[in-house]
C-alpha cells in the first residue's frame, strides 16, 4: 500500500455466480431444470488515486463500474484481492474505512423526501457520528458551497432532480470524507445542474485535496474534469492514463485542407509522410483529409511539402486545421478492440 | 454511542415528520380506533352480552394492539427493509459507518416507542368507551414492553437477514406478520390446554408470552406478580434465543449478501 494514495484498488476481481431452476437458454431455447450461470464483473483491476486527483472510470453498460465502487465502498465483497482507502483495508477495517468515504450512488434516492436539505444533512450527520455546531455550521457551508443555500428549508419532494442529486453530493460529504466515490453524477442532469456539479467537484477535489472516483458515461465530464481515466470493459482495466496522455497517445495526425479546386490527389499520396489522402466535395470547394506520420520531422516536412504542391497546382488554400482527438473516439476505439464473451454457462 | 447517535437522528426525523404530517397521523390514530370499536361492537352486537364481555373485549383489543406492535417491528425487518432497498435508501444505510446491525437496532428502538405511545392512546380511547379497566403498573409494564421489543427485534432480524438474500422471503415474511398477529390476539392464560405441540410452538414464537404477560399485567392487574408466571420465563428465555439467533444470523446473511453483490440493493 502507497501512502500517498487515498484509494488503491490492488489486483481486486469479482466474480458472480447466479443459478436458476426451469432456466430456458436464451442462444438454443432450451429449457434447463438447473443452470448456473458465472458472470466475471471485475477482473484484476488495478489503480490507484492520489490526493487532489479526479479519477474518471469509463465504460459500456455492464462494464465492472459500478461493482469496483461498490467494493471500494464495501457494499460489494471482492472475490479476491483488496481495496485500500486513506491505508484501511476496507475488508478488515470496513466501518473504519466508511467514515474516510462519500458514496454517491447512481439512481438511489440518498435523501429523505419529507425532510428539507438541511434536516437530511442533520439526519445523515448524524448517521455519520457528525454532531453540533460542526454539523450545523457544515450543513450550510455544504449547501451554500453547492448553490442549495435558497432551498436550504424546501422539502426534497419539492426539489428538482439536479437539485437533489447537489444534495446527495452533499451528503455525501457531511463528514467530510477525503474519498469521494460518484457514481454517474451527471445522468439526466441539465446543462446547467451538470455544469455546477462538475465545477464543485474540480474546485473541491484542488482545494481540499480530496480523492474522487467518478464513473460516467458522458465521455465531455470525464474530459473536462478527470485527470486521469480508467476505461473498464467486461471487468477489464484496459488502460489506466492521465486524460491528456490518452488523448495524446490516441491521437490521429489528421489535418484538414479545405481547398477551392483540386483533382491530382496521386501526387499528395506520393508525399513522403503522408498515409493516406481522402477528398470529399463541400459546397465551397473541396476538403482534403491527410493522415500525416507520427513523426514530429517526417510529418512537418510532409507538412510543407503537401502546401507547396497546392500551391503549384494553383489550388487556392482556404484553411488548414489539424482534426482533434475526443475521448469519445478514443473510448470506442479501445473498447470495441475488447471482445469475448463474459458469460460462462 | 453508534446506537444513540443512530436513535438520535431517528427520533429527530420521526418528530419531523409528525409534525409536518400531523393530520395523517391524528388520522391514523382514529382509523385504529374506529376499526377496533366497530369489530368490538359486531362481536358484542352478535353475542349480545354486553357488559360480561368487557373484559373479554379489552383482552382481545390488547391482544390486538399487541399484534399490531408485532406486524409493525418485524414489518420493519420485511417489507420496510424491501422498500429500502428499493429506494437505495439501504445503501447509504450500509455505508454508514455504524454498521447495519446498529442502524436498524436504533431504527426500531425509535419505531416501537413510536408505535407503543400511538398504541397507547388508541388502546385508552377504547377502555374509555367500553368502560374498562386497565391497570398499567408501571415497573411491570414497561420491562414487559422493553422484553417484548427484544423479543421481536430478534425474530425481525432473522427476517431481515433472510430478506437480504433472499427477497421473496418478503411474501412469506407477510404470512409469518399475519401469523404473529392472530397469536398476540388468541394468546391467553388457556394456552395450558392447547395440544403439547401446538402449545411449544407457541411458546417458542416471539409474541406469544410477551401477550400472555402484557394481559396478566394490564387486564388481569397482576402487577409484579407477572414475574413469577411461568410465561415470564418463557418470555426471558425466548428474548435471550430470538436476539442472539436473530442478530448472528443477520450478521451471517449480511456477509453473504455482500459477497453476492446484492447488499442495499432489492
Amino acid at each position: 500500500m502507497n501512502n500517498h494514495n487515498l484509494v488503491e484498488v490492488a489486483k481486486v476481481a469479482k466474480v458472480f455466480h447466479t443459478r436458476h431452476f426451469f432456466h430456458r437458454d436464451e442462444e438454443t431455447n432450451k429449457r434447463r431444470i438447473y443452470a448456473k450461470h458465472t458472470v466475471v464483473a471485475a477482473d484484476n483491476i488495478e489503480f490507484a488515486i492520489k490526493p487532489g486527483e479526479v479519477f474518471g472510470l469509463l465504460g459500456p453498460n455492464g462494464a465492472g463500474k459500478t461493482t469496483t465502487v461498490k467494493m471500494i465502498s464495501g457494499l460489494v465483497k471482492p472475490s479476491s484481492g483488496v481495496v485500500y482507502v486513506d491505508g484501511l483495508n476496507v475488508e478488515k477495517k470496513r466501518l473504519k474505512a466508511l467514515r474516510r468515504i462519500g458514496v454517491v450512488l447512481e439512481g438511489t434516492r440518498t435523501s429523505i423526501w419529507p425532510l428539507t436539505p438541511l434536516e437530511n444533512l442533520a439526519y445523515f450527520g448524524n448517521l455519520k457520528d457528525v454532531r453540533g455546531r460542526v454539523l450545523r455550521a457544515r450543513s450550510r457551508e455544504l449547501l451554500k458551497f453547492i448553490g442549495l443555500q435558497d432551498k436550504m428549508n424546501v422539502q426534497v419532494r419539492r426539489l428538482s432532480r439536479g437539485q437533489r442529486q447537489k444534495l446527495a453530493i452533499c451528503i455525501a460529504l457531511i463528514a467530510d470524507p477525503p474519498v469521494l466515490l460518484l457514481d454517474e453524477p451527471t445522468t439526466g442532469l441539465d446543462v446547467q445542474s451538470s455544469r455546477t456539479i462538475k465545477d464543485k467537484v474540480v474546485e473541491m477535489t484542488r482545494e481540499q485535496g480530496k480523492a474522487v472516483l467518478v464513473t460516467t458515461h458522458d465521455m465531455g465530464v470525464a474530459q473536462e474534469i478527470c485527470d486521469r481515466i480508467g476505461i473498464i470493459s467486461h471487468g477489464r482495466l484496459i488502460t489506466c492514463e492521465p486524460t491528456e496522455n490518452l488523448l495524446e497517445l490516441f491521437a490521429e495526425q489528421t489535418y484538414e485542407f479545405r481547398v477551392d479546386e483540386f483533382a491530382d490527389t496521386p501526387t499528395l499520396e506520393a508525399v513522403p509522410g503522408v498515409h493516406g489522402v481522402r477528398v470529399a466535395p463541400e459546397p465551397e470547394g473541396i476538403l482534403l483529409t491527410l493522415d500525416l506520420d507520427s513523426d514530429t520531422e517526417l510529418r512537418s516536412e510532409a507538412l510543407y511539402t503537401v502546401i507547396e504542391t497546392l500551391r503549384a497546382r494553383g489550388a487556392r488554400l482556404r484553411s488548414v486545421t489539424q482534426k482533434q482527438q475526443t475521448l469519445e473516439n478514443v473510448f470506442l476505439r479501445l473498447t470495441s478492440a475488447e471482445g469475448g464473451s463474459q458469460t460462462k454457462g | 454511542m453508534g446506537f444513540f447517535l443512530v436513535m438520535k437522528a431517528e427520533v429527530v426525523r420521526t418528530l419531523i415528520i409528525m409534525r409536518r404530517y400531523w393530520f395523517a397521523t391524528i388520522i391514523g390514530i382514529l382509523v385504529g380506533y374506529g376499526f377496533l370499536m366497530m369489530l368490538i361492537s359486531a362481536f358484542m352486537t352478535n353475542s349480545g352480552r354486553f357488559k360480561e364481555l368487557t373484559d373479554e373485549a379489552l383482552s382481545s383489543v390488547l391482544g390486538f394492539i399487541v399484534g399490531m406492535f408485532a406486524f409493525g417491528i418485524v414489518g420493519l425487518f420485511s417489507q420496510g427493509l424491501q422498500g429500502m432497498a428499493r429506494t437505495g435508501q439501504l445503501e447509504q444505510v450500509c455505508t454508514s459507518p455504524h454498521g447495519l446491525v446498529t442502524n436498524f437496532l436504533a431504527r426500531s428502538f425509535v419505531s416501537a416507542v413510536t408505535s407503543i405511545f400511538s398504541l397507547s392512546i388508541v388502546l385508552f380511547l377504547v377502555t374509555v368507551t367500553l368502560k374498562g379497566k386497565i391497570t398499567a403498573t408501571p415497573g411491570p409494564t414497561v420491562a414487559l414492553l422493553f422484553l417484548t421489543y427484544c423479543n421481536l427485534i430478534g425474530f425481525g432480524f432473522m427476517v431481515g437477514g433472510l430478506v437480504l438474500v433472499f427477497k421473496q422471503v418478503g411474501q412469506i415474511a407477510m404470512l409469518l406478520r399475519m401469523g404473529l398477529f392472530a397469536l398476540a390476539i388468541i394468546a391467553g392464560k388457556e394456552i395450558v390446554n392447547w395440544p403439547s405441540l401446538l402449545r411449544w410452538i407457541a411458546h417458542a414464537l416471539p409474541i406469544t408470552d410477551a401477550s400472555i404477560c402484557l394481559k396478566l399485567v394490564l387486564i388481569d392487574g397482576l402487577g409484579y406478580r407477572v414475574f413469577v408466571q411461568p410465561s415470564f420465563l418463557f418470555l426471558i428465555i425466548n428474548c435471550a434465543l430470538w436476539t442472539v439467533i436473530g442478530i448472528s444470523l443477520f450478521k451471517l446473511m449480511e456477509n453473504w449478501s455482500r459477497a453476492k453483490g446484492t447488499l442495499g440493493a432489492y
